[in-house]
């Protein structure tokens, strides 16, 4: 009889033969996340001459599966910054943890000073980076949306790589194709950003967020908006996506209930 | 001689609830040469009295550049003050690095209060045996902080810590209400005369013994300051003259070309 | 103090044949000795108060703050040695961090008192370190509320958490005091500190037990309080300091603040007003009883 603990409640070897202990092994190097599981889909923001305006929808997608509905996306920092997610939604929530601790820790382990929208950024891409160096990324696209050192618009992306991008107008996932360009439209560079009203940006954004709702299966027309100006947040959180028209759908085949 | 039994380590209290070796560490500091700071509306200033252990040896250093916004000034044990300024070194790069931000002072100087603290409640571990005054600027202004062995840190207008340094404090706190509204220069000259107070009978102040540091802002925001600036040997001439008040010509320019 | 010498004192975490840790009585000498700290549970929030006595001209006036804050809805105040309070903020903030990356909520203050008595209490237990310093209070208010986890992104069950008997109130103020032995009781009004007994005594006259003293109120009995503590030690200057904690509906929507330099400068007020007004209560005691009847 064999004694040692690894034999333990297993077949005889005398009986049975030598015990097939190779399922015990996974038989491949240890795997962290390889894909993302539950999902947010784009976000789109725009710099205006006071600030930035910044969207995105309600949906948090299993799969193809339309699973919750009512996920906010877009996460405040310390009532000065806006940080939106897209990719997965679990670690959107340990992020937004991360950044709850940070928050707490910076606004009260030294008075008056915050971090603004450009320290944030730099931090969020830091741990991005460091995670994805550890193979263990955190599997977003953020923007972050806010002010500067200087009270100036801010307007950043980062993401799961821990890539970092700047531009006057940002967008994520499905919107980094067909939200960017129309949001260029209207401010191509850093000077038509800053001569935007926020009447003008809104409208872009909103627009963006009509057009990825007509051509992205994956987004729904309840979404959160927010103005980040140096007056604060007016943060939104069930926008419902107005003046749709699905008249150009007639024609397409695949839209609606159409099945060939 | 009555021997103390409360004072063989720091993690013994007195039947009056102190803490002897603590306060023995206080007096190493008033072993050091005298250093001076000063804070106006713009600028804070060090100003440091150095001394050379024999007529060959260089000066000892009393005042360190920590970062681009900060730099300290010592007084007591010379080595212990690199270890903590090693520290506010790192922790400072630190903040460069993961936030993209100058580290505020009042969280850099508790952090090394939080550190001496320590030293002060774990047997086998000793009080630093230095004072500090940590000058700099940041988001909310010019600073000026005092570190003790302790761990005690407090946010002073003006301070002086070392060797006789009571008779420059008695000057500080005679031109108090001046400080405020003094430009960088006044400032120094300032802490020059204040020096000037501590000074022994036989001494003067030269070109060899002082170290002025100066940091300060030029407008709002982050980005326009007067970065951390150590003055010394023919740097410091102009200052040491003004406050001279025409003391032996011949001295400095003996001094001169000992520099040059 | 007989046992001086005796050598039972010498190190911590060593009893005398009677039974007493000395270095922990030694240890709350040093509170003894410390500024005043007051603290007031109210209906409606927490009060805490600190006398700070100036030790220098050259300090800057109102930077230097002792009160800390350690979570969004809890503040901490001590007496006693300040680097030792320091340290108490600094793993009071660890612990409520941990407990919120732990159970995604805030801690509450009672648990927050709990776990940093252990804290203190493990001070006394070796050899290799000393006791702190320093009396701590604690104080805080713990949201009436259903809150929101911490990393919700959702609206959750419409349930909510569940576990809530109907009928029944939950959070509320909290005020705790912890001692140099890790010792902690919860409190209507704590003291601490140089002018802890005349505090006391005050504290004592408000009748808190019945919960009837507002916030409002409790500002100003605890400036008062401060400013009559601090009578006995009257050559010395100081700087009031003093926060507050309101219930979700009142001025700091349950987060711990600095009092506003308004209604701190009306309270200071009215605490000069009162000590004036007992000092000419004492000169006419004895010649004009009459006019004290008015």
């Amino acid at each position: 009889m064999n004694h040692l603990p690894q034999a333990w409640g297993r077949p005889r070897d005398d009986v049975y033969g030598a015990y097939d202990s190779s399922y015990l092994q996974n038989g491949g190097p240890t795997q962290h996340t390889q894909r993302p599981i539950v999902t947010g889909t784009s976000v789109v923001a725009l710099k205006f001459k006071d600030g930035v305006v910044i969207a995105a929808d309600n949906l948090a997608s299993y799969g193809s599966l339309a699973r919750f509905t009512d996920v906010k996306r877009l996460r405040k920092f310390a009532e000065t910054s806006v940080v939106g997610f897209g990719g997965d939604v679990s670690d959107m929530q340990y992020l937004d943890r991360l950044l709850n601790s940070l928050d707490i820790q910076e606004a009260y382990g030294s008075s008056g000073h915050t971090l603004n929208a450009q320290n944030l950024h730099t931090y969020l891409s830091k741990v991005l980076y460091k995670r994805r160096s550890d193979f263990n990324p955190l599997w977003n696209q953020l923007l972050v949306a806010g002010l500067d050192g200087e009270s100036k618009p801010f307007l950043a992306a980062a993401d799961l790589l821990g890539t970092t991008f700047s531009s006057p107008s940002l967008a994520t996932g499905y919107g980094a194709h067909l939200a960017q360009p129309l949001l260029r439209n209207v401010a191509p560079d850093e000077e038509a950003a800053s001569k935007l009203s926020l009447e003008q940006a809104l409208e872009a954004v909103k627009e963006s967020m009509k057009v990825l709702f007509y051509r992205d299966a994956r987004s729904m027309d309840k979404y959160s908006i927010a103005v980040i100006t140096k007056d604060g947040i007016d943060l939104k959180e069930n926008e419902q996506l107005e003046k749709q028209s699905w008249a150009f759908a007639d024609q397409i085949r695949g839209y609606g209930t159409q099945v060939n | 001689m009555f021997r103390n039994n409360y004072d063989n380590d720091s993690v013994t209290f007195s039947p009056q609830g102190r803490i002897f070796q603590v306060e023995y560490a206080s007096e190493a500091v008033k072993q050091g040469s005298v250093v001076v700071g000063i804070v106006s509306k713009t600028h804070a200033v060090l100003v440091a009295l150095k001394r050379n252990a024999e007529e060959l040896s260089s000066y000892q250093k009393k005042i360190i550049a920590i970062d681009e916004h900060l730099g300290l000034s010592l007084a007591g044990l010379a080595s212990d003050a690199r270890v903590l300024s090693n520290f506010m070194k790192q922790q400072s790069l630190s903040s460069r690095l993961t936030y993209g931000r100058a580290i505020p002072l009042s969280r850099l100087v508790n952090s090394i209060g939080d550190r001496a603290q320590t030293n002060t409640q774990h047997y086998g571990k000793r009080p630093y045996g230095v004072g500090l005054l940590v000058a700099g600027v940041d988001e909310t202004g010019p600073h000026l902080f005092e570190f003790q062995p302790s761990g005690m840190t407090q946010e002073m207008v003006a301070c002086a810590i070392g060797a006789r340094s009571q008779m420059a404090r008695t000057y500080l706190e005679r031109n108090l209400e001046k400080f405020v509204d003094c430009g960088r220069e006044e400032l120094v000259v300032h802490g020059l005369k204040a020096l000037k107070e501590s000074l022994a009978q036989d001494k003067e102040l030269t070109v060899e013994n002082c170290s002025v540091g100066v940091v300060g802002i030029r407008g709002e925001g982050m980005k326009a300051i007067e970065g951390f600036k150590l003055f010394d040997g023919q740097n410091v001439k102009q200052w040491v003259d003004m406050v001279a008040e025409g003391t032996e010509e011949a001295a400095e320019e003996e001094s001169m070309e000992v520099d040059s | 103090m007989t046992s001086i010498g005796t050598g039972y004192d010498l190190s911590n975490s060593v009893f005398s044949p009677d039974g007493r840790n000395f270095q922990v009585e030694y240890a709350v000498k040093a509170v003894e000795n410390g500024g005043t700290s007051i603290g007031i549970r109210c209906k409606d929030g927490v009060v805490l108060a600190v006398e700070k006595v100036i030790s220098s001209k050259l300090l800057k006036a109102g930077a230097n703050k002792r009160i800390a804050t350690v979570d969004r809805h809890i503040g901490a105040v001590s007496s006693g040695l300040v680097p030792d309070g320091r340290h108490f903020v600094s793993h009071a903030r660890d612990e409520a961090a941990n407990w919120r990356s732990v159970y995604k909520t805030p801690i509450t203050v009672k648990d927050l008192a709990s776990r940093m008595g252990g804290y203190l209490q493990a001070y006394t237990l070796y050899s290799s370190v000393r006791p702190f310093g320093i009396t701590a209070i604690v104080g805080g208010w713990d949201s009436e509320l259903e809150l929101p986890v911490d990393g919700q992104v959702g609206s959750g069950p419409i349930s909510g958490a569940g576990g809530k008997v109907e009928g029944k109130t939950y959070g509320g103020p909290g005020l705790y005091m912890i001692e140099p032995s890790g010792m902690y009781w919860g409190y209507y009004g704590a003291a601490t500190g140089k002018g802890r007994q005349t505090a006391k005594a005050e504290l004592e006259k408000l009748d808190l037990a019945a919960g009837k003293l507002s916030l409002e109120d409790g500002v100003k009995e605890a400036a008062r309080i401060i400013y009559v503590a601090h009578a006995d030690n009257k050559d010395k200057e100081f700087e009031l300091e003093m926060t507050w904690i309101s219930n979700l509906d009142g001025p700091t929507k349950g987060r711990h603040e600095e009092v506003p330099k308004d209604i701190l400068e009306e309270a200071e007020r009215l605490a000069k007003k009162h000590l004036e007004g007992e000092e000419d209560d004492e000169e006419t005691k004895d010649d004009d009883k009459d006019k004290m009847e008015e």
